[in-house]
């Protein structure tokens, strides 16, 4: 069961943000970030803030999430986060055993925070999203596949475009009023701004709101290909297609599409390194 | 000559430009074993999806090179579903590209394809033999100089082969055909 807390504080790709303003933790010696208070923390919201400790994390700099409450950490554990930031940061309190470790992969509802660096961990966890989708979310066939390919070419952007640094993906699915699921991506590169800049076609780029406006459009891509740049394109365009929301988050700038029109709604945001991706989307029941 | 490379040794699932890239090694070593006329076929069956990566790399990248690094080789894709169908047609469309498709031994074009394409495109298909701008110009009812262009366009695509030949009266002629 994984642990929510209704008098708690959520923390979701919508109040992700406003958090964060709070933590100014990009200066800091020893980084702190501070979850007290919060009882749930959703997919997109996980693996932003495994973004976030990664960017945060160098040498002899080791970033930790502070937590007043044991279910939490116990949460966090389950969700595959604990694990994922080990390498470069800590829980306070720290977890003495891993204990949820061994049920990592046990529940098709959930994709636990999942470091993706390459290519070869992509057909499983599609597969296992495409399951998701089918089984729980009553998507046709054909439906299921559009989700999978756009979330397959979101997760490539991860590592794509990005030499020294990876992505992470969580995903889980939940029953309330409505039955829904919550898939996050996010990275620690460069972000949109300076990934495009490398093109000479989108060196004027002079924000990141408007990197984000760019990308959006079929054919933007690092590269002057044309065969890429259709990631962002086929994310928005499918999202709308299946009514699900989607946010776009890179570096001081989000868009936020609620597919009931279609229409981005930008926002300023603290600065973050990367790009973070959330995706709801209803169930077809 | 006609070579077959079946993709469902790869998956029902084909995820990812990585993949993509060691399929198009394959396409591009059976390319260069055949010669002007001689067509490779994408065997799809028992493929159910692919995503928008994969296809541009494999099918995009190959279409792009094929007139200029394999001029007169023709590429052929066979036993699409109703989905992967609708996936090639739209990643081929953004790239402005088109594939023939082989159904039950009949041939269309997927993709980005202008109705006038399609018409021309289709009488070369289903005549006997090659034929000629001024066969074409007389058979659809088009000027000679659009049919021309309409000729190169499709070449230029792979999607037609031109080849050197004599007219009735002896002049040197170029003639089009699709396949062989």
């Amino acid at each position: 069961m994984i642990y929510c807390s209704e008098a708690m504080a959520k923390l979701d790709s919508n109040t992700f943000d406003a958090w964060l303003e709070g933590q100014q933790p990009f200066d800091a010696k020893a980084p702190k970030l501070d979850l007290t208070g919060y009882g749930f923390v959703t997919p997109a919201a996980l693996v932003q803030l495994a973004a976030l400790v990664y960017s945060l994390a160098g040498t002899k700099r080791r970033p930790s999430v502070e937590l007043d409450e044991e279910g939490v950490l116990t949460y966090l554990s389950r969700a595959g986060f604990c694990s994922a930031i080990s390498p470069v940061g800590d829980t306070r309190p720290a977890l003495k055993v891993d204990f949820y470790g061994g049920y990592r992969g046990s529940n098709p509802m959930l994709l636990e925070v999942t470091r993706i660096e390459s290519c070869g961990a992509l057909p499983e966890l599609l597969d296992k999203i495409l399951w998701v989708l089918s089984h729980r979310l009553r998507y046709p066939k054909f439906d299921a596949y559009d989700i999978a390919t756009v979330i397959s070419e979101i997760a490539q952007n991860t590592f794509d475009h990005n030499g020294k640094t990876h992505g992470f993906i969580a995903m889980q699915v939940y029953r309330s009023s409505k039955t829904f699921l919550e898939i996050g991506i996010a990275d620690y590169g460069e972000g949109l701004t300076e990934t495009l800049r490398r093109n000479p076609k989108h060196r004027s780029i002079a924000s990141d709101s408007e990197a984000i406006k760019v990308a959006i459009e079929l054919g933007t891509s690092e590269h002057d290909d044309p065969t890429r740049g259709t990631g962002l394109y086929h994310l928005v365009e499918t999202t709308y297609k299946h009514e699900g929301l989607v946010q776009i988050r890179s570096g001081r700038a989000k868009v936020r599409y609620r597919m009931d029109k279609k229409q981005g709604w930008f926002f300023a945001v603290p600065p973050m390194r990367g790009v973070q991706i959330a995706l709801n989307l209803p169930s077809k029941n | 000559m006609e070579k077959r490379l079946a993709l469902r040794g790869h998956g029902a699932h084909l995820w990812t430009r990585e993949l993509a890239k060691r399929i198009r090694v394959k396409v591009q070593e059976g390319l260069e074993e055949l010669g002007a006329g001689d067509v490779l076929v994408l065997d799809l069956d028992g493929v159910e999806v692919f995503d928008y990566s994969f296809a541009n790399e494999l099918f995009g990248k190959t279409l792009l090179s094929l007139s200029s690094e394999f001029p007169g080789r023709f590429v052929v894709v066979e036993n699409l579903t109703d989905y992967t169908r609708e996936n090639l047609s739209k990643a081929l469309e953004s790239l402005g590209l088109a594939i023939i498709v082989r159904r039950k031994s009949k041939l269309e074009l997927l993709g980005k394809v202008h109705p006038s394409d399609v018409k021309t495109f289709g009488a070369l298909a289903s005549a006997k033999g090659p034929l000629s701008a001024a066969d074409l110009s007389k058979k659809l009812d088009v000027n000679l100089t659009a049919m021309n262009e309409r000729l190169t366009k499709l070449g230029g695509m792979g999607l037609a082969r031109r080849e050197k030949a004599a007219s009735a009266a002896g002049r040197e002629q170029y003639t089009y055909r699709v396949l062989g």
